[in-house]
């Protein structure tokens, strides 16, 4: 190491260069100044990324950021300046929104993981409680269901979800609003959105979940933005806008072809005539007399057993 | 008896937050205020001892007009979060939601998983269709964040899709 000592030069007559490599940090580059062997700057910004000091004073100033370092603890000082250059890069990324826009999106994402977590738990007990549904009733209901399941599986599945899910989810469903101050990257969320439904807590009709922005502030698009759901009405559900939740059994309205029983519901031998009925007639109305038969035998074996 | 030189900006309006704050002359183009009325005085404050003044103008007449009121909030949100804790500020709290949101992920992911047993169980019994997919992008979400403010990768769950 060559440690000279420029003793001719007039302007600084007592400047040392240490091997001719130690460079000034890029706070006192930028503020072209001599950089002391103690900066409280010189590790935190380095000479190679003048880029960092310049969102920091930016943002700050060096006099804020030394106010700021004076404060804190010195086991802390790194921290907190890991955290005024994040803080920093952030707002020199987003000038609007800075860290507040990062923050707002996290908890839109986290709300969004909520809900889904929420509906996919709530379809995983639908499922348990499907598989041993069928473990336990190996008669009536089961062959119904199945016949119901193959002829019109979807709907069938729909309308078992539903009546389990007006039960179970009335306190959990709905919410789930966003609150204010979303994140400002919704448009993520309507493009990658679940499709899926739940159960709204004040009906039981099952609808697909969307997204509604609101402008917070004013109608800026990169404002923070306020989501909220927007239920709307489901298309090809139509069993649900036929048929009410079954509370009362006696008031599911009738209709087969070759049955004339009123409350064939409430007893096995009913279920097991209606699966003769389904066989009965043409074939596309007794399918769609089959299945809507079929279901309301299904559901109401369900809840005699349960 | 003659009038404030510090209401001299309108006979009817009094001088905004910074103004006051600074003590000088409210004048009809004060960048400062729209958006820090007379109402909220530690609002300016805390913005100031953060910021200062004159670095938020400039930020200010950086952005377009309709941005500022945003901008406006987003930095008096910074700056409240800084005074709590000097040492985090807003960081923190990004923090503690990536990680939240990682956890959320993973339980998500076992669940999605166990799902998928139930449904593939069940049509193995009796049905013989495939399972059902009644949420068409269950655990699809993107919950990687580039902005993880100590490089902590266990926080990057994917990579190339930024979310903003």
């Amino acid at each position: 190491m060559i440690i000279k000592t420029v003793d001719e030069c007039s302007f600084f007559p007592t400047m040392t260069i240490k091997g001719g490599t130690s460079q000034a940090c890029a706070a006192c580059k930028y503020q072209r100044r001599r950089c002391i062997k103690d900066c409280d700057l010189a590790p935190h910004f380095p000479a190679d990324q003048p880029k960092m000091f310049q969102n920091a004073h930016r943002l700050y100033g060096v006099s804020n950021i030394m106010k700021i370092l004076r404060q804190t603890h010195p086991e802390q000082k790194e921290e907190a300046m890991r955290s005024i250059i994040y803080e920093s890069n952030m707002r020199a990324k987003f000038p609007v929104t800075g860290c507040m826009g990062i923050i707002n999106q996290l908890n839109f994402q986290l709300q969004q993981a909520l809900e889904e977590l929420r509906y996919v738990r709530t379809h995983l007990a639908i499922c348990r409680d499907q598989c041993q549904y069928q473990y336990n009733s190996p008669s009536c209901p089961s062959s119904q269901l199945q016949l119901g399941i193959q002829t019109n599986d979807h709907e069938a599945l729909q309308l078992y979800q539903q009546q389990y899910q007006y039960h179970q989810y009335n306190s959990a469903a709905g919410s789930s609003a966003g609150g204010g101050g979303m994140s400002l990257m919704a448009n993520e969320y309507l493009a990658n959105g679940i499709n899926g439904v739940y159960i709204d807590e004040n009906d039981s009709v099952v609808k697909p979940l969307r997204v509604q922005q609101f402008y917070y502030g004013n109608n800026n698009v990169d404002a923070a933005v306020a989501v909220q759901h927007n239920l709307m009405t489901p298309q090809g559900f139509p069993i649900q806008q036929e048929m009410d939740v079954p509370h009362d059994y006696d008031d599911i309205p009738f209709d087969t072809i070759a049955d004339d029983r009123q409350s064939y519901i409430e007893s096995k031998e009913a279920c097991e005539s209606s699966a003769e009925s389904a066989f009965k007639g043409t074939a596309t109305q007794s399918i769609e007399h089959v299945t809507q038969n079929d279901l309301k035998s299904a559901a109401a074996c369900f809840s005699l057993t349960s | 008896m003659a009038s404030s030189s510090s209401y001299s900006s309108s006979s009817c309006n009094s001088p905004c937050a910074a103004c006051k704050f600074l003590r000088r002359k409210c004048m009809p183009d004060c960048v400062f205020a729209p958006y820090f009325p007379p109402e909220e005085p530690h609002k300016f404050a805390n913005v100031h001892k953060i910021f200062g003044a004159s670095n938020v103008s400039k930020l200010l007449n950086e952005v377009l007009p309709h941005q500022r009121e945003d901008a406006v909030n987003s930095l008096a949100y910074e700056a409240e979060a800084r005074m709590k804790d000097p040492v985090y500020g807003c960081v923190g709290a990004i923090s503690v939601l990536q990680r939240q949101v990682i956890r959320l992920q993973k339980e998500l992911d076992a669940t999605n998983a166990d799902l998928l047993r139930y449904a593939g169980d069940s049509c193995n019994r009796g049905t013989g269709r495939g399972p059902h997919h009644v949420g068409q992008n269950s655990g699809s979400y993107n919950f990687s964040s580039p902005y993880d403010p100590y490089g902590d990768h266990r926080n990057q769950r994917s990579s190339g899709q930024g979310n903003m």
